[in-house]
Parts: C-alpha cells; sequence; structure tokens
C-alpha cells in the first residue's frame, strides 16, 4: 500500500525543511537562491548619485516594476530591489549609483577577459555596488552583494570617467567587477560619451539582461565579456540565483546586434565539469551563435562561500578546450592557469599560433590587418 | 550483594564519562572539518554540548525523581547506557552524511546554519549524556543508607578525565574515530549489560539481544567509516588521516592532488600563483640570501625557494603529516640545504641563535588563536630578533580582487601598524592574498624587475604582476591602511574580533541576536535557581572560562604543545576529585564552606590576570598547571557543598544542571566575547568579578537569613 508520507518525503529534499534554508529557498523552487527585494529598505529620499531609472512601468500610481533584468522586480514603495541599486521612492524608480563608483582601476582588456579585442591595450574600468545574482563563489562580494551606503565610493559622472580614460590613455572604458546591468543608467550615459570621444566600450557581465534595455545599450557596446556560468538551468538557481534562458537570449541579442563578444565559463568541479553538458553547450553555441565567438574556459579557486572545493583540475579545462574544438568552436582558450598553450590564439585555417601570451603580454603577433600573416584569413575579432 | 550492585553502577557512571568525553572530542573535530573552524563555532559546539547536557539533568530532576513518570532502576539504567554506547555511531554518521544533504556540497555555513545543525545533530546524545548522570544517581539513592551524590560525582570525575586522556594521549595516535567510539562503547555496553542483567525485573535474554544490536552497530560504524567520507563530485579519496591537530584528507581529480585540512582546501598540486608570489615577492628584495626561515609551506614552494641557491632552508611544520603527506603526493620537493624541523614556529624562534635572511609565514588566515599568534606584536618581535640586518619578513591574508571590505581594511591595517612598530619599511602587494613585507631597509615594489636583474624565471609573476599588481593599485591599497587601528597583541587578539565580525559578514549575519536569546535564556534560568546553584553556576562558568584562558596563553607563551594543551585539560578535570573528597573532611559549615572556596577562586583568577599582566617572559608551566588544578579543586570541593545546603531529592539534579549551564556560558562568553574584546588579563579579571558577584550575593543571602 502506498504511503502519502513516503512520496513526500522522497518528492521534499531535505533542505527544504531546513529552517534557515540552508539553501535558501526563495525562489519557485526549494533550492535556488535567487535573491528577494528588500521590502523598506530604501533611504527615505534619494541623493546626489541618483537617478531616475530606464525601463520601468508604474504599475498603479505608487508601485512599480523594473524592467532592466528578469527579476522584474515590483517594489513598493519603500522597498529596494534585488540587486540592491534601484529603490522606489515616491512612486518613482531611482538608480542611487550614478557617478558614484566604488571600484575604479586600469586593467589590461586580456583581464577581462577579452582576447579578441584590441589587444595589448588597457580598459579604464569602473564599478558600482550591487548585482542581481547571488553566485556563491563571487570573487567581488564585498561589493557586488553590497548596498551602495555600506562601502566607500569616488565621485565619478559619466564626463569624468571619459576625461580619466583619455588621461590614463586608455583605448575603452570596462563596466565591470560587479554587474552592470545594475548600473545600467550610468553605464548607457558614459558609453554614450565615449564613443562620442571616441573611446570604445567593454561590458563585462553575468548577461542578466531583459531584451529591450540590451537592445539599447548594444547602439554603444564595442565589446562584450559574458558569463555563461553553465549550460543548465539548475546550475543557474543553485549556484548564481538566476535562470539559464535569459542569459542565452543576450547571446542571441548580442550575436544579433553584431556586437564582438567573448564567452567565459568558470568549470566549477563537482558542478560545472560534465563534459555532457559542455557538449550540449557547444552544441547550442554553433548553432545559435556561430563558430567565431571565443570561448574562454576558466579555472576555479574555492572563494567567499564556495570555498570547500578543490581548484578545477588543469586537464579538466584542456580536456573541455579539445572538446570544444572538436565540436567546431574555433576559438577556445583556457584561463587562470599561468603560462598555458591555451592561452595563445591558433588560426582556425592553418593552426598556427598567430597571437602568442604570456599572461597579459603579447609576446608574439601574427596578425596582419586581422588576417592571419601566415594563411592570410580572416580572424575574427576587433584588432586595432 | 547490594555493594557489588552499587559498584557497578559506578563503574557504569565511569564508563559513561570515559565514553562521552571521547565523543564530546570526536565531534568537535567532526564539526570543525564540516564546518568553519573558527572559535565562535568551536565554542558554539561546547555552549551546545553542555548546554542540553544541562537539559538533560534537568529533565533527569523533574521525571526521574518523587512522583515523576521514570522511577529509577538499573535495568532502564541499563538500557539507556547500552542506547548511549552505540549512539555516537549514528551521530558522527548522520553529521557526515547530511552535510552535504542539507547544506549543498562544497558551501562554507554560516553561524545560525551551523547552530541549528549542530544543536539537531547533537541533542540526542547530549541530552541523554545529561539525563544519565543524575539518573544513576537517583538509582543509588534509592538503595543508599547515606547520600551517593559525592561518590557519583567522583566517579563521572573520573571517568571524564580517564576519557580526556585516554583520547588526548592514545587513541587520536593510533585509532580513527569509528574505532575509538567502538573502544569506548564497547566498555560501556558490557558494564550496561552487567548492571541492567542485575535488575532481577529485567530479563538476561532481552539485554543480550539489544547488546548485540549495539555491537553491530559499533561494527557497522568502522566498516562504513571511509565510504562515509568519500567524495560524491567524480574525484577519490586517496589519503585520510585522523592527526592530532585534526583531519587531513587526500583528493585526487584527474591527476590534481588537494590536501584537505578540516574539510577545507589548503595545497592543490600546481599551484604556481601562490608558490611563486609566497616566495620571490620577499626573496627578489634580497641581495645574496643564505638562510631562509619557512614556517608552514605549500605547494612547489621549496621549488620556488631553489632556485635561490640557499645555503639552509629551515622548514618549521608543526603537524608532522601536513609536511609528509606533501612531500609524498609531490606537492614539496626535497632541495639541497633543507632541514624540517617539526614543532612549533614560535617556540622554535624563541629557542634558536641562528639568524635568517627571510622568515616567510605561510599559514592560513589568523581566525582561530591558534594561528593568530603569528600575527601578533610578540611574533612579529621574535621575528625581528632573529633576522639579519638587511632580512626581510613576509606573511599573507585573504586578499581582494577590486575593492577592500571595511572588515578587510581593519585587519590589514591591524597587521601592518602591529608589524610596523618593529620594522622601518613595508610592502604591502595586493591581489588573491594581500602580502605583508617588512624589513629595515627600503622595499622595491618592482618585483618582476628584480626577479628579470637577478635572472630568475617565474611563470606567473613575469606575465601577471603588471596587471594584477599595478602600481597604483599598492598605492591605493597603502593609502588605505588606517593608522589608528589597534595593534593585534598576543594578550588581545584584536585581528580575532575583526575576523568574526567579517565570518558573520559575508553570511549576512550577527551575533547578535544569539546572544540575545542566549542573555534572556540565561536571565530566565538564573531567576528560576537558589543560592546554591548560583554559586555553581558561576564556578562552572569560571572554571570553563578558565580553561580557555589558560589553553590561550599557555599557547602564547609556550607555543601549541600537543601533549601539553591535553595534559592542561586533564588537569582541569584532575582537581575535582581530591575537591570532592575533600568536602568529607572539611570542618565548615556548607555555606561558610562556599563563601571561602567562592573567595579562594575568585583570588585565583585576580592572582592569574596579574601573572600575566606582570610576564614579560614566559611564566613557569608550572603556574599554569597550579591554577588549573587549583580551580578544578575548588569546583570539586563545590559541587557536593552545594548539593548538601541545597538539599532534597531534586537538588542533585539541578545542582548538576547549574553547574553544566554555567560551563556552557563560560566557555562561550570567555572565547568569544571576552578575549577578542578585553584580552586575556581583563578577561580573567572579569572572571574573578564574577566570583565576587557570586561571594557577595551568597554572603547577603546567607545575612538575611540569619536576621
Amino acid at each position: 500500500m502506498g504511503c502519502g508520507l513516503g512520496v513526500m518525503c522522497a518528492s521534499v529534499p531535505a533542505y527544504a525543511l531546513w529552517p534557515f534554508g540552508g539553501k535558501q529557498s526563495a525562489g519557485a523552487d526549494a533550492d535556488d537562491i535567487i535573491g528577494r527585494v528588500f521590502k523598506g529598505d530604501a533611504p527615505e529620499t534619494v541623493w546626489k548619485w541618483s537617478r531616475e531609472a530606464s525601463f520601468y512601468q508604474n504599475v498603479d500610481g505608487s508601485t512599480v516594476r523594473c524592467g532592466i533584468c528578469p527579476h522584474r522586480c515590483m517594489l513598493a514603495p519603500g522597498d529596494r530591489s534585488v540587486c540592491r541599486s534601484r529603490v522606489n521612492v515616491g512612486g518613482k524608480l531611482y538608480s542611487l549609483v550614478y557617478g558614484n563608483p566604488c571600484a575604479v582601476h586600469v586593467d589590461p582588456i586580456e583581464k577581462k577577459p577579452l582576447y579578441h579585442f584590441k589587444p595589448a591595450s588597457r580598459a579604464f574600468s569602473i564599478a558600482t555596488t550591487g548585482c542581481n545574482l547571488r553566485c556563491l563563489n563571487c570573487q567581488n562580494w564585498e561589493i557586488s552583494q553590497a548596498k551602495p551606503r555600506e562601502v566607500r565610493h569616488v565621485e565619478l559622472f559619466p564626463d569624468q570617467v571619459v576625461s580619466q580614460a583619455i588621461r590614463t590613455g586608455c583605448a575603452s572604458i570596462a563596466y565591470t567587477y560587479s554587474e552592470p546591468v545594475t548600473f545600467y543608467e550610468y553605464t548607457r550615459e558614459t558609453a554614450q560619451l565615449a564613443r562620442e570621444a571616441g573611446i570604445a566600450n567593454v561590458l563585462v557581465s553575468a548577461g542578466y539582461i531583459n531584451r529591450a534595455p540590451l537592445l539599447d545599450l548594444c547602439r554603444w557596446i564595442d565589446a562584450a565579456n559574458v558569463n555563461l556560468k553553465s549550460f543548465s538551468d539548475e546550475i543557474y538557481r543553485k549556484l548564481n540565483g538566476a535562470r539559464l534562458q535569459p542569459i542565452l537570449n543576450t547571446f542571441q541579442t548580442l550575436n544579433e546586434q553584431g556586437v564582438h563578444f567573448e564567452m567565459t565559463n568558470l568549470v566549477v568541479p563537482g558542478y560545472v565539469d560534465d563534459p555532457d553538458m559542455v557538449r550540449r553547450m557547444c552544441a547550442w553555441i554553433l548553432e545559435q551563435l556561430g563558430q567565431n565567438h571565443p570561448l574562454h574556459f576558466t579555472r576555479f579557486f574555492p572563494k567567499y562561500k564556495l570555498d570547500r572545493l578543490a581548484p578545477t583540475p588543469v586537464s579538466t579545462l584542456e580536456r573541455f578546450r579539445e572538446l570544444a574544438m572538436a565540436e567546431g568552436i574555433r576559438y577556445v582558450y583556457v584561463g587562470n592557469v599561468p603560462g598555458h598553450s591555451g592561452n595563445h590564439t591558433y588560426c582556425h585555417n592553418c593552426g598556427k599560433c598567430i597571437v602568442e601570451r604570456q599572461g597579459y603580454f603579447i609576446t608574439a603577433n601574427h596578425l596582419e590587418s586581422g588576417r592571419c600573416r601566415f594563411c592570410g584569413t580572416t580572424i575574427p575579432g576587433v584588432w586595432s | 550483594m547490594k555493594s557489588r550492585d552499587d559498584q557497578y553502577v559506578l563503574r557504569l557512571v565511569v564508563a559513561t564519562g570515559i565514553a562521552s568525553v571521547v565523543t564530546q572530542l570526536l565531534l568537535i573535530r567532526e564539526y570543525l572539518s564540516q564546518f568553519q573552524g573558527n572559535e565562535f563555532v568551536i565554542a558554539l559546539i561546547l555552549f551546545g554540548w553542555l548546554s542540553l547536557g544541562a537539559a538533560g539533568t534537568y529533565t533527569a530532576g523533574r521525571i526521574a525523581t518523587g512522583s515523576g513518570w521514570i522511577s529509577p532502576s538499573r535495568g532502564k539504567l541499563g538500557w539507556l547506557s547500552l542506547l548511549l554506547a552505540a549512539l555516537p555511531v549514528v551521530v558522527i554518521f548522520s553529521v557526515r552524511l547530511l552535510r552535504d544533504t542539507v547544506f549543498l556540497h562544497g558551501r562554507s555555513v554560516g553561524f545560525y546554519d551551523t547552530a541549528v545543525f549542530v544543536f539537531s545533530t547533537l541533542c540526542a546524545y547530549a541530552l541523554l549524556v545529561g539525563f544519565l548522570l543524575p539518573f544513576s544517581l537517583y538509582v543509588l539513592r534509592a538503595r543508599a543508607e547515606s547520600d551517593p551524590t559525592r561518590r557519583v560525582y567522583i566517579a563521572d570525575g573520573i571517568g571524564d578525565m580517564a576519557g580526556g586522556a585516554l583520547f588526548s594521549f592514545v587513541l587520536v595516535f593510533l585509532v580513527s574515530p569509528m574505532q575509538a567510539v567502538a573502544v569506548t562503547g564497547t566498555i560501556l555496553a558490557v558494564l550496561a549489560v552487567v548492571v541492567a542483567v542485575s535488575d532481577s525485573d529485567h530479563p538476561p535474554r532481552r539485554i543480550v539481544a539489544g547488546a548485540i544490536v549495539c555491537a553491530s552497530v559499533l561494527a557497522a560504524g568502522m566498516v562504513l567509516e571511509r565510504w562515509t567520507l568519500s567524495p560524491t563530485d567524480g574525484s577519490s579519496l586517496v589519503e585520510y588521516r585522523e592527526t592530532r591537530y585534526g583531519r587531513i584528507t587526500v583528493f585526487r581529480d584527474h591527476g590534481q592532488v588537494t590536501v584537505f585540512q578540516d574539510g577545507a582546501p589548503t595545497f592543490t598540486s600546481g599551484d604556481i600563483v601562490t608558490a611563486e608570489e609566497a616566495i620571490h615577492y620577499p626573496m627578489s628584495q634580497l641581495e645574496k640570501p643564505e638562510h631562509v626561515l619557512l614556517i608552514s609551506a605549500g605547494s612547489g614552494m621549496l621549488r620556488e625557494l631553489e632556485k635561490y641557491g640557499l645555503q639552509s632552508v629551515d622548514y618549521v611544520e608543526l603537524n608532522p603529516d601536513v609536511a609528509e603527506i606533501q612531500f609524498r603526493y609531490g606537492l614539496l620537493h626535497r632541495i639541497p640545504g633543507l632541514r624540517i624541523l617539526y614543532r612549533d614556529g614560535r617556540a622554535y624562534l624563541s629557542q634558536t641563535s641562528k639568524r635568517y635572511d627571510a622568515v616567510i609565514v605561510c599559514l592560513p588566515e589568523p581566525d582561530t588563536f591558534q594561528v593568530n599568534r603569528f600575527f601578533s606584536d610578540g611574533f612579529f618581535r621574535m621575528v625581528r630578533k632573529r633576522l639579519t640586518r638587511t632580512g626581510i619578513l613576509a606573511f599573507s591574508v585573504e586578499g581582494f580582487e577590486n575593492y577592500l571590505g571595511e572588515a578587510q581594511r581593519q585587519k590589514v591595517s591591524s597587521l601592518a601598524n602591529t608589524a610596523g612598530l618593529h620594522f622601518s619599511y613595508r610592502l604591502l602587494l595586493p591581489g588573491q592574498r594581500i602580502h605583508f613585507l617588512f624589513a629595515l631597509q627600503p622595499l622595491n615594489p618592482d618585483i618582476p624587475g628584480l626577479l628579470a636583474a637577478r635572472g630568475i624565471p617565474t611563470r606567473y609573476i613575469g606575465a601577471y604582476f603588471q596587471g594584477n599588481v599595478t602600481r597604483e593599485r599598492i598605492a591605493q591599497l597603502d593609502a588605505l591602511v588606517d593608522a589608528s587601528a589597534p595593534l593585534n597583541t598576543d594578550l588581545s587578539p584584536h585581528l580575532m574580533r575583526i575576523m568574526l565580525g567579517q565570518w558573520f559578514a559575508k553570511h549576512a549575519a550577527s551575533p547578535t541576536l544569539f546572544l540575545w536569546a542566549v542573555g534572556v535564556v540565561t536571565a530566565v534560568y538564573l531567576i528560576r535557581i537558589h543560592r546554591p546553584q548560583w554559586v555553581l553556576f558561576t564556578t562552572g562558568f569560571v572554571t570553563m572560562g578558565s580553561e580557555i584562558l589558560v589553553i590561550f596563553a599557555f599557547q602564547i607563551f609556550f607555543g601549541y604543545v600537543y601533549l601539553q594543551i591535553g595534559l592542561i585539560v586533564t588537569v582541569f578535570l584532575a582537581g575535582l576529585i581530591p575537591g570532592a573528597l575533600l568536602t568529607a573532611c572539611c570542618g565548615f559549615a556548607p555555606r561558610r564552606a562556599l563563601l571561602i572556596s567562592d573567595g579562594l577562586l575568585a583570588l585565583l583568577a585576580g592572582c592569574f590576570a596579574w601573572m600575566l599582566h606582570t610576564s614579560s617572559a614566559a611564566p613557569p608551566a608550572l603556574a599554569f598547571w597550579g591554577f588549573g588544578f587549583m580551580v578544578s579543586l575548588l569546583c570539586g570541593f563545590q559541587f557536593p557543598m552545594a548539593v548538601s545546603l541545597a538539599g532534597g531529592e531534586k537538588a542533585a539534579g539541578a545542582a548538576f544542571s547549574a553547574d553544566l549551564m554555567g560551563a556552557a556560558l563560560g566557555i562561550l562568553i570567555t572565547s568569544t566575547v571576552l578575549i577578542p574584546n578585553v584580552g586575556v588579563v581583563w578577561a580573567a579579571a572579569l572572571l574573578g568579578v564574577l566570583k565576587i558577584v557570586s561571594l557577595v550575593s551568597n554572603g547577603i543571602y546567607g545575612t538575611n537569613q540569619q536576621t
């Protein structure tokens, strides 16, 4: 005879019964870590670095719905968004981080990583607080999982960002470190000014953004590195607090709009190191995006809350690189492994090494006007 | 017959003490292997153990005395003891198996999750242990002509002491956790059967059947032990050791070897970045280095040192198994001039006369008292004395990618200020780890340039330094150092407080709610207890608080010498028995005896604080042992006195309960609130003040009663 309790026990995971939400049951499923709206957490008044947000709807005169990312946060007056940087004050949605970055650095473009975009150039890199994801292995959790008033800032409005980028000799401005989707208005207006000043714009993102704001941003963005953290919706929910499909949509939009982009897949042992999943991911990339977008398999190191796992074995990255290339992706790299030959660029036609890298340095460049010096094949990317 | 049966019950109490202390120590290690190993978690485990034990003794007082619904009998005692013998297997397995069921594999867990998990998995065992002690007393009392409280207390003390000694000096070296449980469980089970059989109301066949089930569980524990540690993520467990300092497991995954210590990955093969940063950052600053001291070492570091052609490399490692495993699996390689010293780094530095060109510290984050000793003013002073004129000190802490959080900034500032007291120049290098270099001569931040000039090849530094550790980032980090940040001294470990705060911040939690909850429960409890129990409560508090203080202070002055730490723990139990025996020949009335012993405890704590405050060098080790023995002696003395003063059948259960509650709070408050916030000296003084409060309140109570 069937046992009702037994059915329940079989279908309800143990952590769903955990009082503190061991795996943070917050969304539709018990095991996801998707963030929640912060009820009644907004400041009473906006501040100097606030701007009325783009892409939101006023639902009933006081409640607003943010349209920037797939969370589509529904915020009553006084509420703060999942990403922590948008608030409803008096029935209007405001971004709290406009012109107020907390991290400002000059980085090599290869650090983003972008290997097919203006090699050996420098990117003026900015970030504000906040992120719409909850990655357990976040490298920048002290800013991504913080509210604007919890960290130190510098004042740097869009025109100042552009002039500083010019002053420091940077070829591009990178919107990076935390998540530029959450400082959308700041990114967009800075990018517009940068374009006018002849500076390129680089988006480094998890790609959790809706189509309409992304389409608008694509007008100003020259290159992007977007994380494809896994090819499993379940893993996205468990490790990142997001869903897979919106990110796939982002790739399709970038591809359709002709933005140069590269993909990064952080190989987390025990979660993202399944060869079958990588095979499926490659098949989707080939079918939807084509062969030419570079793919970086990067090595995981224990970080933040995911600090009780071993680093990724280098041989796993090598295996995935071979697998992806065998599937048909032309430019596949191994990241976070110093001195590895998988850091170099090899011509997809003749197989010769055309860009040799030692870390962030280019030690040999056999490209001429974007073509392989050995066989003349055009190499996809923005090379000058 | 009657006295022989009573003797069996007392032997069962001894066996229960042995088994429970061994299980307690095993569970502490188990929880530390599954969760974060900081002082808050250690205190939480002990707090859970003792407070649940207190609840068990309280329950025994309620349900097994007078008209309570369980009448004490040897048969029931035997059955419950049999259950206790088998239960550790279930508890340890449930801790191991539920960890990755309740929480995501590989994810660290915050304070509240840890607390609920610890209390949930611990409660059955701790409640039963707490219940059994007074229950044994009631079994004896039902037939005894004289009050057996003192005999039971002494038997429990003997069992606890023997359990502590057995584990610290024998089992930890020889057997695995399940084998240890089998040893103590078998002794307990045999005595349980003997006691139960002596009860004519219980048929022997049933208890023998129960014993067979118990033996099967203990055997299953040993058979399945390794399986419970096997990974589920595709890697394979190639080495498993329970060392005296904790658990070491080694996993192999597609040729990569990773060494885990207490569940956290510490060394991985092919970790070039860590090895190059730790070695070349300091070594590049030296013109002609000859002698280097490494305090611990990780994968690839000796290979990097070899590039400098040194005359001697002294590698000090506290845990011999850590070094042995790294050599065996090819993470470390023997190089010319290498000398391996298996001892405490501070103890070595305080005794050697050798001078070094570089002292390189490769230790994990200073989030425990043990590791904090290598990031303190006292340690930096020692290093300074052992460095040559051009010598350099290097150490590192967790780094940051692009933004230095406030807690991290305070940590960096405290370290920079503390080490800065002994060195004229500093260089802070940001990255995945923040590297601190200190010297008496100027330091050059152009590490790749220095290495290139000397022809030292690197794979990481030469290629990535200029992108990850730019001059701009170095300048930003240096500018963030807060010159007013407090120093991290041996006796006042400021860094510990920051580290605990950082841990709570990482998990978006705060200890405030927990401490308030503990405060409210304690307040309610204190309102309900009588004065003699209040005395025992404060004594339990002071005893466990003192034990933590002595262990910490001993480590500061003598280094982490495992056997001597075991000795301290044993000494803190050893005084209980003579203390209890002393009550028989003491001529004082119970109240007066309590007042005098309270006064002596306060005086002892005051003297200990004074000794630490005035000691420029290490006080004699005998002073620590003597202090521990005297504290436990007075604790053992007070217990029968307080029970006698309280009178009544339920008094013993309530007294045990008060002692355990005090002990639980003593360990929690001393290690997580007092020491990190006010330092060791003031913590000792405050323990003395608590005893004065007990003395005064008890004295006033006595006076009021007389009037």
